[in-house]
């Protein structure tokens, strides 16, 4: 055996557990669910699979509640990414100025990043309180009236908002910020020097320079968005809110397999969300480079 | 999305040229101006500000969440917030704790987190030893393939990793809620990068006194890059305790429950006694706390480096 094959035999050896778990456990599944889509399936017996071609597609597009999930699920992204990153980048630029206590407030900002899902539902479920939650306390404060939270269809989408830039906020903040620190005090003293104000070197030295990881971060973010769904089931006890109204992409796929059990529709929803995604994704790509041109 | 690709600095290195340009056009743009007088001090008011209203709206809710828990059972619903307990309450901790099998959920999520961890850890390792030092015939297919995978939605593969998981009689087993994770593919890509910034030395060193793979990964190598250890095993430890689908979808009865669907289940149980509720969703929240604190450097760094679990 020559050296080359030697050491290719003991690299796989090295790489040989990694390899198996990320065939099993993510490689085959991907495929699993792209051949799943096109069977009738109720999981219940192997027997009960049937090749149904593109009717699990065809079904889905055909059902009002899967436009109902799509609905819901694009107007959060097209609130979400834009609040959660102007709110990030605003406690990023903020943190990163030599004020006293930001370390703290960095870590402050971070916390629901190490709390999980259901301790921070419960936690919101009891602020949306219709009737003693402390959002209302704070409206009343304002002299405003007291909201039904989490029983008005129509406050569903902003409860979800304010529980995901909350959840969130830190978390962009802190990707930002690392990007922030990359750039090179020097610009900044030299725009002093020069005598620019706080917005131009905002504008002409931070926008510019943070560019590449705004427009990666906002990808991340996008992606993230798209896959809303533990939010509401746990902020909604595990139902999808009033009249549906909490209803998105991955938790009509989640009651298409596990109430349901119809795991043809199921893996087909999931085909169909990764394909929203990966165009969006496509989108930003050709996006990122025109901005680069513009800049 | 690339991890390999790394964004951040040859992103940033690509906008240097037309950031200095700017700069220089912004500086010429405006002449010297009076706020140059005003202190430092000052002119980060603003920031100051704007960071302590941001700061108010995340850290709030925790509190409202602490001084909830230790209220008296007759005080907790009152009209107008009160933000003192009075008397404090701390038997809200006992009675939530005995209201569920909370020792139980403890146990579940510490040795599921710790076992999966410690896994990662060990696996990632090793494929990332060979990834960043060794040369073999398909290294780029696999590159490209761990980067793939990397970049599809985990939620695709729930329903099939439930399927195999019921095929191989897993589900409601340890086994069951923990195999499928034991390797993530951020741990590997976060320490094949780490590796390769490793100097060429220390393995050539290792080599030469004819050490094998895995004895120069956890005597050379393991010692001259803890951080990334700590990082990725911080990481991987705190998204393993806050998972919350896969342990929903596999384990069906109490006694593999882990801390989140364990709360989640009570707070069905507990109503709307929210004191209980918060005291129960305070000290599952408690141990990360506490490896937060300690650990929040290399949080951050991980993070910083785009750490999506």
């Amino acid at each position: 055996m020559t050296l080359a094959w030697r050491r290719t035999l003991s690299a796989y050896a090295m790489m040989f557990p990694a390899l198996v778990l990320t065939a099993v456990f993510v490689v085959y599944p991907i495929g699993e669910a792209f051949v799943v889509s096109f069977l009738h399936w109720d999981m219940l017996t192997a027997a009960n699979r049937a090749f149904v071609g593109l009717a699990n597609y065809v079904r889905i597009l055909r059902d009002p509640l899967f436009y109902k999930a799509l609905v819901n699920t694009v107007c959060y992204v097209l609130l979400f990414v834009p609040c959660v990153l102007g709110l990030g980048l605003a406690a990023a630029v903020a943190l990163n100025a030599r004020i006293p206590g930001r370390k703290v407030m960095r870590a402050l900002l971070l916390l629901p990043y190490v709390t999980s899902l259901a301790a921070t539902g419960v936690l919101w479920q009891w602020i949306f309180n219709g009737q003693f939650g402390l959002l209302n306390a704070l409206l009343a404060e304002f002299g405003l009236p007291p909201q039904n939270w989490l029983f008005n269809p129509h406050l569903t989408l902003l409860n979800l908002l304010i529980y995901g830039v909350w959840q969130n906020l830190g978390y962009v903040a802190v990707i930002l910020l690392a990007g922030l620190q990359n750039i090179d005090r020097a610009f900044y003293e030299a725009a002093a020097v020069d005598g620019a104000g706080a917005w131009h070197k905002f504008r002409h030295i931070t926008l510019p320079l943070l560019s590449p990881v705004l427009w990666f971060t906002w990808v991340l973010v996008t992606i993230e968005a798209f896959k809303v769904f533990l939010q509401v089931y746990v902020l909604y006890s595990g139902t999808e809110g009033p009249n549906f109204s909490g209803i998105t992409l991955l938790y009509y796929m989640y009651e298409q397999g596990f109430s349901n059990y119809r795991m043809g529709e199921a893996c087909a929803a999931a085909f169909i969300l990764f394909f929203i995604i990966f165009l969006v994704t496509l989108v930003q790509l050709v996006w990122q480079r025109r901005v680069h041109v513009e800049l | 999305m690339s991890f390999d690709a790394d964004p951040v600095p040859r992103g940033a290195l690509a906008a240097t040229s037309k950031g200095r340009s700017t700069a220089r056009r912004a500086g010429q743009a405006s002449s010297l101006r009076a706020h140059r007088a005003v202190p430092a001090s000052v002119r980060q008011v603003p920031a100051a500000l704007l960071a302590v209203l941001l700061v108010l709206y995340v850290a709030v809710p925790f509190v409202w969440m602490v001084v909830t828990s230790l209220k008296p059972a007759g005080e907790v619903l009152s009209p107008r917030p009160q933000w003192i307990p009075h008397p404090v309450a701390w038997i809200n901790y006992v009675v939530a704790w005995r209201s569920a099998p909370f020792g139980r959920y403890f146990l579940n999520s510490f040795f599921i987190s710790a076992c999966e961890t410690v896994f990662d850890l060990t696996l990632g390792a090793m494929a990332a030893y060979a990834l960043a030092r060794m040369e073999f015939y398909g290294k780029r297919l696999v590159f490209l393939v761990l980067l793939a995978t990397w970049m599809v939605p985990g939620e695709v593969m729930l329903i099939p990793n439930y399927l195999t998981i019921s095929r191989l009689h897993w589900v409601n087993t340890y086994a069951g809620l923990m195999v499928p994770w034991l390797v993530s593919v951020f741990t590997i890509l976060l320490m094949t990068q780490y590796f390769r910034a490793l100097p060429r030395e220390l393995f050539e060193a290792a080599e030469t006194d004819g050490c094998s793979p895995v004895r120069t990964l956890f005597q050379v190598v393991l010692p001259a890059s803890k951080p990334v250890w700590v990082t990725a095993g911080l990481i991987k430890f705190i998204g393993t305790w806050n998972a919350f689908l896969w342990v929903v979808v596999v384990a069906n009865q109490s006694s593999l429950f882990t801390l989140p669907v364990g709360l989640f289940n009570f707070s069905g149980d507990a109503g709307t006694q929210y004191h209980l509720l918060m005291a129960a969703a305070t000290f599952s929240m408690a141990p990360l706390l506490v490896l937060f604190v300690f650990g929040q450097r290399y949080i951050v760094e991980g993070i910083a480096r785009t750490g999506l679990k």
